[in-house]
């Protein structure tokens, strides 16, 4: 005769219970999509503050605090000026090659920065959504409301440096044209960021992708060098057109280089990828809802 | 071996309970040392692990098929060895967890009175005060009225203002347990872990939990001490490997929950486990049969 000490024997009885679970919710729910949009709407103040808080805390570490917001994109840009404008010779036919790559470099960071932090936001806050009940979109949210704020003194910076770095721009009002054109850019950053989010909780390698994928981003966005250069290919041009990162970058370079009204195909182009990410990205992000709590 | 249970006939729960647990089970799939791992996958998925350097992964039934009902007014204290599935339940129940079978309903969003949830290390006490309490859905001007009390209860005073990674263990469960017991919630789950922190503090959160419990609809307790048990429910469960034993009077359980452990401590192991069998054998278990009343009549019509 043996005990087996693992697996007991049946129980006596079930009793049927029956319950009236009208007044009942399922623990961790997810609810339907434009409840889900109320919900979020109602966390608002968590959002914001969230957002706020972590600007502050994000450089406490550092000696020059703040200034490395700034700091930063300036030493990118004298890298790629010293690497591509001086030694490779990427500037070849560009006007005001300096002001032609600070706004690529600035506003390209902006969006890996933003995207970046995004994708990231669940698993780097599994702690906080473990501890409570919430609707998880408001990271993603939050992480972009924060790069936002971050972009403030990064757009003062670019700004500056294309009034004084020579040859000096002109302030005109087209240079209002950029605030639409960053607003279009965040939306569409954090559409990517939802999607990325979701795509790394439930598959953390791509994680280690992600990197690389901003890198070949990057160099496909005509950050330092003219699309000009492919003049000769059509076809490649074409599909530079389709790059949402490569619209915005022309929209503030036509804005604040070269005096033009942007074109409409660059307003179209940019608004339909943002909106189209945006709401892409919070569905997709919404149908996850219920998984991203767990390890 | 194929034992049929008998079906009693089906109760009538009245009004509407506070939480109900719809045959809920939980698997953990976790990484192992052990080669024994192995035998549960292919031979593809085995060599696609070995490349990649993975360790072998075993299942564990943290928790077998459970149901439960528990009413407005009820106090449940769980019992049972480590790795029964307390904690599990406990984190299931509070929606920390997605069971990986059945279903938790709920009246409210419970809320767990533990110690183990972490909060943002990089921002200062307060600012994870102020965080805490608007992800549990309150607004900023409620957060205003309770931020002292909330500071009083963690009793941190001066270093609520340095961030929470210079905390010690000690002082960041009690900001934890502060912020948590900030919300008057209706499903209250208390973790045992709460004799951390020195005897003012004991004393505090000890007094806070009264309140918390007498204005509660129900509460949840898990604990190794069984005079607390006994003291603060009006049911008992005693879970053993994932399986329930025994749910009821909160005299009778624990008595035979100490029987138990005590056979186990002298060495007995097979008396121990009749015990625990002769326990399981008396269980009625419970099976949750959705009704919706009221809408029967327009139905009918």
């Amino acid at each position: 005769m043996s005990v087996s000490n693992k697996t007991p024997p049946p129980p006596l009885a079930v009793r049927s219970l029956s319950v009236d679970m009208r007044a009942l919710r399922r623990v961790g729910a997810r609810p339907a999509f434009l409840d889900y949009l109320v919900q979020l709407w109602d966390f608002r103040q968590f959002v914001a503050y969230d957002a706020h808080a972590r600007v502050q805390s994000g450089t406490r570490k550092d000696r020059l605090g703040g200034a490395w917001l700034v700091l930063n994109p300036i030493f990118n840009g004298l890298t790629f000026y010293v690497i591509f404008g001086m030694l490779l010779n990427t500037s070849r036919g560009i006007e005001n090659y300096v002001g032609y790559l600070v706004i690529g470099i600035f506003m390209f960071q902006f969006s890996s920065g933003s995207i970046i932090s995004g994708a990231r936001s669940i698993s780097n806050n599994k702690s906080v959504v473990q501890a409570f009940n919430f609707p998880r979109a408001t990271l993603p949210i939050g992480a972009n409301i924060r790069e936002l704020i971050k972009a403030v003194p990064l757009v003062i910076a670019m700004l500056l440096l294309v009034i004084v770095i020579p040859p000096a721009e002109s302030i005109t009002p087209l240079w209002l044209l950029i605030l639409p054109a960053i607003l279009l850019q965040s939306l569409f950053n954090l559409g990517i960021g939802l999607i990325l989010a979701r795509v790394i909780s439930t598959i953390n390698d791509v994680g280690h992708l992600l990197p690389f994928l901003m890198r070949a981003w990057m160099y496909s966005s005509a950050v330092f060098y003219s699309y000009e250069r492919f003049i000769d290919h059509p076809e490649i041009i074409q599909a530079m057109k389709l790059n949402p990162l490569f619209n915005v970058i022309d929209i503030v370079r036509d804005c604040l280089l070269y005096n033009t009204v942007p074109s409409w195909e660059s307003w179209a182009m940019l608004s339909v990828f943002a909106l189209g990410a945006l709401c892409i990205g919070m569905f997709f992000f919404w149908q996850g809802e219920e998984s991203y709590v767990r390890n | 071996m194929s034992v049929t249970n008998i079906y009693e006939e089906t109760v009538f729960v009245e009004g509407s309970p506070c939480v109900v647990l719809d045959s809920v089970s939980m698997t953990y799939k976790v990484p192992t040392t052990a080669s024994s791992g192995d035998a549960q996958d292919g031979v593809l998925a085995r060599s696609f692990r070995r490349l990649s350097g993975k360790p072998a992964q075993v299942k564990v039934n943290a928790l077998n098929s459970l149901s439960l009902v528990v009413e407005r007014g009820e106090s449940v204290g769980i019992i049972g060895r480590n790795g029964s599935g307390k904690s599990t339940l406990m984190k299931l129940i509070c929606g920390q967890e997605q069971p990986t079978g059945g279903a938790i309903y709920a009246s409210s969003t419970p809320i767990l009175l533990g110690v183990n949830a972490a909060l943002v290390p990089d921002l200062s006490g307060d600012q994870n005060i102020v965080l805490g309490c608007l992800a549990m859905g309150m607004d900023r001007g409620t957060i205003d009225e309770k931020f002292d009390s909330i500071v009083d209860m963690s009793g941190l005073a001066g270093a609520i203002h340095l961030p929470m990674k210079s905390y010690s263990s000690g002082m960041g469960s009690r900001l934890r347990f502060a912020i948590a017991a900030a919300v008057d919630p209706e499903i209250l789950l208390v973790d045992e872990a709460l004799n951390t922190g020195d005897a003012q503090f004991v004393d505090r959160s000890r007094k806070r939990m009264d309140e918390l419990r007498d204005n509660a609809g129900s509460v949840f307790i898990v604990s190794h001490s069984l005079s607390t048990i006994e003291d603060m429910c009006t049911r008992v469960l005693w879970l053993d490997y994932g399986d329930l034993i025994m749910d009821g009077d909160p005299k009778a359980t624990t008595t035979a929950y100490k029987k138990f452990i005590s056979r186990l401590g002298k060495g007995y192991e097979m008396q121990a486990y009749h015990l625990r069998d002769a326990s399981r054998k008396r269980l009625v278990a419970a099976q949750v049969t959705s009704r919706v009343s009221g809408r029967r009549r327009v139905g009918e019509k």
